[in-house]
């Protein structure tokens, strides 16, 4: 039996008050071992983001639990959430999110101290950018990368942080079928070669299909989970 | 009111804490030209009233009568605006004789001033010393008196001409002659005044004893005929004139108003009385140059406040950048749903005229007690405050357009899909293609070699009257280089901070430091407007800072020079010695020490100059002394010499010059034997040059041993003590002319002479604005760092919370902003240093001419160097604390949903 990495128990979050309280999410019951390959499917609003997030530990759910290895994310200040995240959860956000004023190696180099501290991350963040294929791209800056060289410094950045769980927000919302299409081709490569959880939050039915489960949100609510493959 | 303003002014109201910092930088901004328009406003008025209140007689009318004069006099003090008119005379006599214990006592020719009862009302042209002026009896001016040995109750003889005899009076009264050459110029209309050398000795006379006693043996001088001054040998007849003051209390607001409104009033005097008077204008002489002097000081606080003003404007831009995204994405959201631009455009105006008018009534809030403390709020008019209200609205409203629509440009192209994309400017804009920047530094730099060069800077008249002839071109050169550097910066885009930053980060960043480094090198524009914000408010507050300590400092250099000493004491010819004076007011508490000093007159050749005789062994008891007051030697050196040669002198070098004289040349002076009133020459020795001395006039003069003068001429001892105080000078001069009063003495103080002294220009307080401004400085630099921490925040709130995203801990996350904010707090202070420098040495050199003597180096005023810098330190360390703060509670989700 697989090791369960995180799990949701009825987490709620929800903002506003009284009757103009927007649900984000409404009673979330999931989990993810390690190793899982698994797609949150749905439309826009229907919570897959905030449901990264609290996964996560970026937001602290109003209700429920969330636990990672065991541990509620709620009994861990901020810094240790921060150590967490450094070490454990690896992010990759719908436009890449590159830290605009580094180059794709800082990008990368940066997560690399972040995660290991005083260790050189020279040669792990050039490695990783070899790896997904931006060898020539080191000194770019991400004004400078395509959308498609955007989501692999992505990736290598998040993989510089050693992850245990992968939580990618549409790592193709903004990228072509074909760039896309590569950009999955690459998440699923390194999954199978670092070994981490996958999820992967997305609105297109097929990027869904090519993970091994999908769970179907809708207005914050788990309407579906099944397994794909 | 449309759907759009409506919207406008929920957005406001909707986000409490960004419409408040918007006012309130706005406000400030404002609030800086708000005081600084109610300040000029207060400045004029007092420029006005010390212009009015330096002229001791405004008109004087020749007329050809003594009845003409009493009837046109009471005929003109009948006029509206009129305070007061008085029939006068002038005339000369030929001498006066005492007989005293002594012997015959004799004096020169002199001049006769008479003049009618209640003469003293608001005629400022002499004071009592003693007694009083009554019918039949004459009164003597104390030179006059003290060359008689004359007192009150003794009889004298006056011969009005050579052959003519004599009339007895009984003397009533000693007077100081404070105005002897206004009261005995040479009178026509046609020339205006022309103050000139007065009469040694002078007597007064009631105007109905004068007309029976003296005046008919003199033929009275035809209205229309100039005539000369009434020295002796000068004037031979009577001048019959009307001498009248205007009400002070017509003349209100500026010294260009007011001079309108005294030759209105003169004006409908002279057309009233056709053909009986025209007059000689004193008083439109002293507002048409107080006018001119306004000018110059209008131009000079602009230069002063302006700059900073402007700047403080652009803090708005700088707050309007901190939520410029946020607000990009409305109006971009509001464009995408059918708004025209034209609608945006509307509701950035409302939005902007809700900011700007409330800006604008808080700021003209402000400035009024700003300018209560400094000492001139009192009298702000009800029409300056509107118009002071009107101006601040208008410029909050503007300033606050400018940076909505300045911040969120791209939004207002086009088209829809061009404010989606955040557009960056095609190629360099016209200023840059043109090299204005450039252009700029270089104009101010061409106008101030002309100004240091040339002579291109106020000019002051070297006589005692001071005016000063003014060319406001000089005022290019800080202008110039106030653009040229805001400009030169903007082109920079802060390439020099983000390469020496880039330099220290080294290549690729894979450290720390490195990433600092890097991501501050990658962030130059945005630095660049930290710097050029904050940079050039420190700029300005180091060029006033520098500016105001050294116009102060000159100040109280040259009023110290003017008066001679921190407090003086005129005494009557006699009594300094006779009351040991010197001593008893050295015991006073607040006094350093005393010396006395003998100020009389002599000739050299036919040249009349003053004569100081001193002791040098202790005039530096009594004055402070600059080496750079004497050529050829230190002052200690100048009066070593001078005290070793008893029949020394020290001479101005306009005399050396004109009458070839060198060190050591036996030099005979013509001066005024006490003991029998007639002139005698003296021979004196070249010991020295002096080209300035305490209580000397600013033309020629000399310098001699007190002893050797005293012997020569017979004076009873010293007639000016110089008084050097540790305490305040004004309370000291209190406690001197109280311990003094009953000798006759006159007493003044350093601070009062400050006030009086070279011009009006300085007249006028400039440590009023400077407060104020130092006050605006001391919390926008403050502010203008803390907007720049905040816009940080703001700006690179996505950044920080990928950062946290991944992990980074919250001190490595504040790290990046502690960087930007000490690189731009760096350089903002080397900046301000060397431009704010730049800007002092440029508007010091201006005013070389209008100090005597002029500024050798800047005064900097490091108590407020200091504070400024520990402001804009503060401002950026308290909102870096807030920031980082701040940071731990960015909405992470939320954030990191934004695109």
């Amino acid at each position: 039996m697989k090791e369960v990495l995180a799990e949701c128990r009825g987490a709620k979050v929800a903002y506003g008050d009284g009757e103009s309280a927007v649900h984000a999410l409404d009673g979330v019951d999931l989990t993810i071992a390690a190793q899982d390959s698994l797609a949150l499917l749905g439309r826009s609003g229907s919570g897959k983001t905030t449901l990264l997030h609290v996964l996560g530990g970026l937001v602290e759910p109003t209700a429920g639990a969330v636990e990672w290895r065991g541990e509620p994310l709620a009994t861990l200040d901020a810094a240790a959430r921060a150590a967490l995240r450094a070490c454990g959860i690896g992010y990759v956000f719908q436009g890449g999110n590159l830290l605009t004023h580094f180059t794709a190696f800082e990008n990368v180099a940066f997560a690399t101290r972040v995660s290991s501290g005083d260790a050189d991350p020279v040669l792990a963040a050039v490695a990783l950018l070899e790896l997904v294929g931006l060898t020539e791209k080191l000194d770019h800056l991400p004004a400078e990368l395509s959308g498609g060289e955007a989501q692999r410094v992505a990736i290598a950045r998040a993989l510089a942080q050693r992850p245990q769980l992968l939580l990618c927000d549409e790592p193709t919302g903004h990228l072509d079928s074909d760039t896309g299409e590569r950009v999955l081709d690459l998440l699923q490569a390194v999954q199978r070669e670092f070994g981490f959880a996958l999820v992967v939050a997305t609105h297109d039915a097929d990027v869904a299909a090519r993970m091994e489960r999908s769970v179907e949100l809708h207005d914050g609510r788990v309407l579906s989970a099944q397994a794909t493959v | 009111m449309s759907g759009l303003a409506r919207l406008a002014l929920v957005g406001l109201v909707r986000e409490p804490l960004r419409t408040a910092v918007r006012v309130l930088v706005l406000a400030a901004a404002v609030a800086l030209i708000a005081a600084m328009i109610l300040f000029v406003g207060h400045s004029l008025r007092t420029m006005t009233a010390s212009a009015t209140r330096s002229v001791p007689l405004d008109w004087q009318g020749p007329v050809g009568s003594h009845s003409a004069a009493v009837r046109v006099a009471s005929a003109v003090a009948r006029q509206p605006g009129v305070q007061q008119a008085s029939p006068v005379a002038t005339a000369p006599f030929a001498s006066a004789v005492h007989e005293a214990a002594v012997g015959t006592i004799r004096s020169g020719a002199g001049a006769v001033l008479a003049v009618p009862d209640g003469y003293l009302d608001h005629i400022r042209t002499f004071r009592f010393l003693r007694g009083s002026l009554r019918r039949g009896q004459i009164v003597f001016d104390q030179q006059l008196a003290a060359t008689l040995q004359v007192q009150p109750g003794d009889r004298v003889s006056l011969a009005s001409r050579a052959g003519a005899s004599p009339q007895r009076f009984r003397v009533s009264g000693i007077v100081l002659v404070t105005a002897p050459d206004v009261l005995f110029q040479p009178l026509n209309p046609l020339l205006g005044p022309a103050p000139a050398q007065p009469p040694a000795d002078i007597a007064i006379l009631p105007l109905s004893t004068f007309a029976r006693t003296l005046a008919p043996a003199l033929p009275a001088i035809a209205s229309t005929a100039p005539g000369g001054a009434a020295v002796p040998e000068v004037q031979r007849g009577t001048r019959w004139q009307v001498q009248a003051q205007v009400d002070p209390s017509a003349l209100r607001g500026s010294p260009a108003h007011a001079l309108r409104r005294a030759d209105q009033i003169r004006n409908a005097v002279e057309r009233t009385l056709p053909g009986q008077v025209v007059f000689v204008d004193n008083l439109a002489d002293s507002l048409n140059s107080a006018a001119g002097d306004a000018l110059y000081a209008e131009t000079l606080y602009i230069m002063l406040a302006v700059p900073g003003a402007l700047v403080a404007l652009a803090l708005a831009y700088l707050a309007a950048l901190g939520t410029a995204e946020r607000d990009r994405r409305d109006l971009v959201l509001l464009r995408a749903r059918g708004a025209t631009r034209r609608g945006l455009l509307s509701l950035a105006t409302v939005e902007s005229a809700a900011l700007g008018l409330l800006a604008g009534a808080i700021g003209t809030g402000v400035a009024l007690p700003a300018l209560r403390l400094a000492g001139a709020g009192a009298a702000t008019g009800a029409v300056r405050m509107l118009v002071t209200l009107a101006v601040c609205v208008a410029l909050a409203v503007g300033g606050a357009a400018a940076a909505r629509i300045a911040a969120g440009a791209s939004v207002f192209r086009e088209t829809v899909s061009e404010g989606r994309r955040s557009v960056r400017r095609q190629g360099r804009p016209l200023w840059q293609r043109l090299y204005l920047d450039l252009l700029c530094l270089g104009g101010s730099g061409l106008v101030y070699w002309l100004t240091v060069r040339t002579g291109f800077s106020a000019v002051i008249n070297p006589d005692s009257n001071p005016t000063l002839s003014l060319s406001v071109y000089m005022f290019f050169a800080p202008a110039l280089l106030w653009l040229g550097a805001a400009l030169l910066l903007v082109r920079l885009r802060g390439s020099f901070v983000a390469w020496l930053a880039a330099r220290g980060g080294g290549g690729r960043a894979s450290t720390w430091r490195g990433f600092l480094l890097a991501s501050a090198g990658r962030r130059g524009a945005a630095i660049n407007r930290g710097l050029l914000v904050a940079g050039l408010l420190l700029a300005f507050g180091v060029d006033l800072g520098l500016f105001t300590a050294t116009y102060d400092q000159q100040a109280r250099v040259d009023a110290q020079l003017t008066l001679g000493a921190d407090v003086v004491v005129t005494a009557p010819p006699g009594a300094i010695r006779r009351h040991s004076l010197d001593q008893s007011v050295a015991r006073l508490p607040g006094v350093a020490g005393t010396t006395g000093l003998d100020h009389s007159y002599a000739y050299v050749g036919p040249d009349l100059q003053d004569i100081f005789g001193i002791d040098a062994r202790t005039l530096t008891r009594g004055t402070g002394l600059r080496d750079s007051y004497f050529l050829g030697g230190s002052a200690a050196q100048i009066l070593a010499r001078l005290r070793s040669t008893p029949g020394g002198v020290l001479v101005s070098r306009e005399t050396i010059s004109d009458y070839s004289l060198r060190l050591g040349d036996l030099l005979k002076l013509r001066t005024l034997d006490r003991a029998n009133g007639r002139f005698k020459i003296v021979p004196f020795h070249v010991v020295g040059v002096v080209q300035e001395f305490p209580a000397a006039p600013r033309d020629s003069f000399m310098v001699a041993n007190l002893s050797y003068l005293e012997r020569a001429t017979h004076e009873p001892g010293p007639n000016v003590l110089f008084v050097k105080a540790t305490g305040d000078p004004v309370a000291v001069a209190r406690d001197v002319a109280a311990r003094t009063r009953a000798q006759g003495t006159l007493v003044k103080d350093i601070r009062r002479q400050t006030a009086q002294t070279v011009s009006s220009i300085t007249t006028v307080d400039l440590g009023g604005i400077s407060r104020i401004e130092e006050s605006f400085a001391l919390a926008l630099a403050a502010a203008a760092m803390a907007l720049f921490v905040a816009v940080t925040l703001a700006e690179r709130r996505q950044e920080f919370a990928t950062m946290a995203a991944l992990g980074a801990r919250l001190r490595e996350i504040a790290a990046f902003l502690w960087t930007e904010t000490a690189l731009v707090l760096g350089a903002a202070l080397a900046l301000a240093a060397l431009l704010g420098w730049l800007l002092a040495e440029m508007l010091v050199a201006m005013l070389q001419h209008v100090f005597d003597p002029p500024p050798d180096h800047l005064a900097a005023p490091w108590l407020f160097l200091g504070g400024l810098a520990a402001a804009a330190v503060a401002g950026a360390a308290i909102a870096a604390l807030v920031g980082a703060a701040g940071i731990r509670r960015l909405p992470l989700g939320a954030i990191l949903r934004e695109e």
